[in-house]
């Protein structure tokens, strides 16, 4: 009499188990305790915080350079003001009126129009 | 292995300790922090963040040169320079170098202002230019220090300067297009908020920067031509020495678009030494603010409403008896001898009231003036001519005049018969000049303005400013041209020969009586002339209108106003380069 086996058991290796899988977990030789690992958190904030403090000193001595060009743009604009204040004074009605040119000008005798 | 503390330990005891100060450090810590934490952001902010107020520069105005814009007030970087009594050093030096360089700007008794030594800050000088401040700083002056600001400048001095008005120490317009629009001209300051250093420098750092611009004052380029508003001046001034007036105003006006060219005014100022003014009254722009009895000049208006109304014509004619009654009075002609059956010509010719009277009675029932002749008269020189009612001109103290309505108890007929001729009513210049351009460009009513547009920052780009509005038919274009010849033939009757050949033009004499304590005075008289010229009858360019006055004086619309007007218009031609077509 022979039995046949009806039921299929796989083991639980086999069911986690696909080709070219490694089965064995790996475990690293260098061990890293809590004192190691705040270490290394505090060194890592550390640089950051440098790096910070390195971009926002480059940002601030940006502002200065700004700063620089701005008071140089407000220095040639408040002389451009004043050229057009000297300019409009010398142009002004009275000034010309009194210039030497306007008080050798004559009367026209009679005026002609293209028309006629 | 673990820490057994044995109770009433020395260790047991220290860790207790420890544990209340720690508690107490958190407590206090998150007192400081979370519970007292926007009092403490405020203090930081108040300390390191810094509000700078960028300023909006005040916009300029021009004024037009022909076609081209000019600048007629201009800002000026100044600085007033202050010293710390405490901190300086050399007071000779300061005094030397201030007095040498700042003029009549410094302070006077300059020692005395150093040598109060319990204060920290004395103004040693005041409106120092650039160029000046430059000069005193070079000397290094221990304690000297200088503070930014700004004023006007007015180039042209004098021109136009009750049109203009002027700014307040506080940097407020008063008077003219800078009182009437001083908003528009003070722009909106900026607002520069950040974190600042030690010597003030805005820093990015931080997240409630904030950079607002400032939006600077509209630049105004106004209607005013200066060489026009120059030659007025000079003109008005001539002719007033002659006459010996000591007030006086005149005005131009394109009758085709209501732009003013010219308003001047005398006596006048500087605008830009507003302060020395003892009389303040010549602050104001006499074209627009000071009502007056018309006179003679509403007879074109009288005439155009009896045209306009069809109840006479120019050659219509009335019996003139040099007298005439309305009600239980009786009104007379100031011009006597011109009796007998005239004509309407002939009557504006020789501005008699009796003419005018005439009309008023032809638009009730034919002898007298109605209620519905005063009803008409008022709808014409109110509703339609808009006398009486501010025009909106873009100056500051615009008065409205008064015109008595025929509702008012004082709006009976010896009111409007006065009325006819320019008397019982208070209208300004500006107004009387609105309404006659109306009646001679067509019968256009065209709103007054001295805004001919805007100047882009970098004075470059000129934007035209939207059109007034304007009401056509105001009366038909038939009478206008009508009335407009009636005039003309007014001016021509008597001094053609002093108009250039070949032009046309027209004009009215005024001369009112004057008002006091609500009687007429006999020793005093407004003289006024008011006309148009151009090349001919279809293209008149200016109407032009000229008053004088003075104390106790009798001056004539004819003897005194009239030659003003005549040197203004035969120079105009010149200067417009209208070509005779007459």
């Amino acid at each position: 009499m022979s039995y046949q086996r009806t039921t299929q058991f796989s083991p639980r290796r086999g069911a986690n188990w696909n080709r070219n899988q490694n089965t064995a977990r790996f475990a690293s030789s260098v061990k890293l305790g809590p004192v190691t690992h705040t270490v290394l958190v505090a060194l890592m904030i550390t640089v950051l915080g440098l790096i910070y403090l390195t971009q926002a000193t480059r940002a601030t001595s940006y502002d200065y350079e700004t700063q620089k060009v701005d008071s140089q743009i407000a220095e040639l604009a408040t002389k451009k003001t004043d050229l057009e204040v000297e300019s409009a004074r010398l142009t002004a009605l009275e000034a010309v009126q009194s210039s030497t040119v306007a008080k050798t000008m004559t009367k026209p005798a009679e005026t002609n129009y293209a028309g006629e | 292995m673990q820490l057994d503390l044995r109770k009433g330990s020395r260790l047991r005891l220290l860790a207790i300790l420890l544990a209340v100060i720690m508690a107490i450090f958190v407590v206090r810590l998150f007192y400081l922090q979370v519970v007292q934490h926007e009092y403490y952001v405020g203090l930081a902010n108040k300390e390191q963040l810094k509000q700078l107020v960028i300023p909006a520069q005040r916009g300029e105005i021009y004024a037009l040169d022909g076609n081209r814009p000019v600048k007629l007030v201009l800002n000026e970087t100044v600085y007033t320079v202050f010293a710390d009594p405490k901190v300086i050093e050399d007071p000779d030096k300061i005094i030397d170098t201030i007095q040498q360089v700042a003029g009549g700007n410094a302070r006077p008794k300059l020692d005395e202002l150093l040598a109060k030594k319990e204060t920290r800050y004395q103004i040693i000088a005041t409106k120092v230019t650039q160029k000046q401040a430059e000069l005193i700083k070079k000397e290094k002056l221990k304690g000297v220090g200088f503070q930014k600001g700004s004023q006007r400048v007015y180039p042209e001095g004098q021109l136009a300067a009750q049109t203009l008005g002027f700014v307040d120490g506080e940097g407020n317009g008063k008077y003219g297009i800078e009182g009437a629009l001083n908003d528009r001209l003070l722009g909106k300051d900026g607002l520069l908020q950040s974190v600042t250093d030690i010597s003030n420098v805005p820093l990015t750092i931080g997240d409630k920067n904030i950079n607002k611009p400032a939006q600077n004052g509209d630049n105004l380029v106004l209607t005013i031509d200066r060489n026009i508003q120059s030659y007025t001046e000079r003109a008005l001034a001539e002719g007033m020495k002659k006459s010996g007036a000591t007030h006086g105003s005149a005005m131009i006006v394109d009758p085709n678009s209501g732009k003013v060219m010219a308003m001047a005014n005398l006596p006048t100022y500087n605008p830009g030494e507003f302060g020395k003014v003892a009389d303040i009254s010549v602050f104001n722009n006499g074209t627009i603010s000071s009502p007056y009895e018309p006179g003679s000049d509403i007879k074109t208006l009288t005439v155009a409403a009896g045209l306009d109304r069809g109840v006479i014509r120019p050659d219509s004619t009335y019996n003139n008896t040099d007298s005439i009654k309305v009600e239980d009075r009786t009104i007379g002609n100031a011009t006597k001898g011109q009796t007998g059956v005239i004509t309407m010509q002939h009557a504006l010719n020789y501005s008699l009231n009796t003419g005018m009277v005439t009309i008023a009675q032809r638009l009730g029932d034919g002898t007298r003036i109605t209620r519905a002749a005063r009803d008409t008269i008022y709808e014409y020189f109110h509703d339609k001519l808009r006398l009486g009612e501010r025009t909106g001109i873009e100056l500051a103290n615009e008065a409205k005049g008064t015109i008595i309505p025929p509702t008012d108890v004082d709006g009976g007929a010896v009111r409007y018969s006065n009325m006819a001729f320019g008397q019982g009513m208070d209208v300004t210049m500006v107004q009387v000049c609105a309404a006659f351009s109306t009646i001679i460009n067509g019968g256009t009513y065209y709103q007054p303005t001295v805004v001919a547009g805007t100047m882009d920052n970098n004075g470059a780009r000129f934007t035209p400013a939207t059109a007034k509005p304007s009401q056509q038919n105001v009366i038909s274009h038939g009478t206008s041209e009508t009335v407009r010849e009636m005039i003309h033939q007014a001016r021509v009757a008597f001094h053609a020969a002093q108009d250039k050949a070949g032009y046309y033009t027209g004009g009215k004499t005024g001369t009112s009586q004057t008002l006091r304590d609500g009687k007429y005075v006999d020793n005093e008289t407004v003289g006024t002339y008011l006309g148009f010229g151009g090349s001919s009858a279809r293209e008149l360019k200016y109407v032009i209108m000229v008053q004088v006055s003075g104390e106790n004086m009798n001056l004539e619309g004819g003897k005194h106003a009239m030659p003003i007007f005549t040197d203004i218009s035969n120079w105009l031609i010149d200067y417009m380069k209208l070509q005779p077509k007459g």
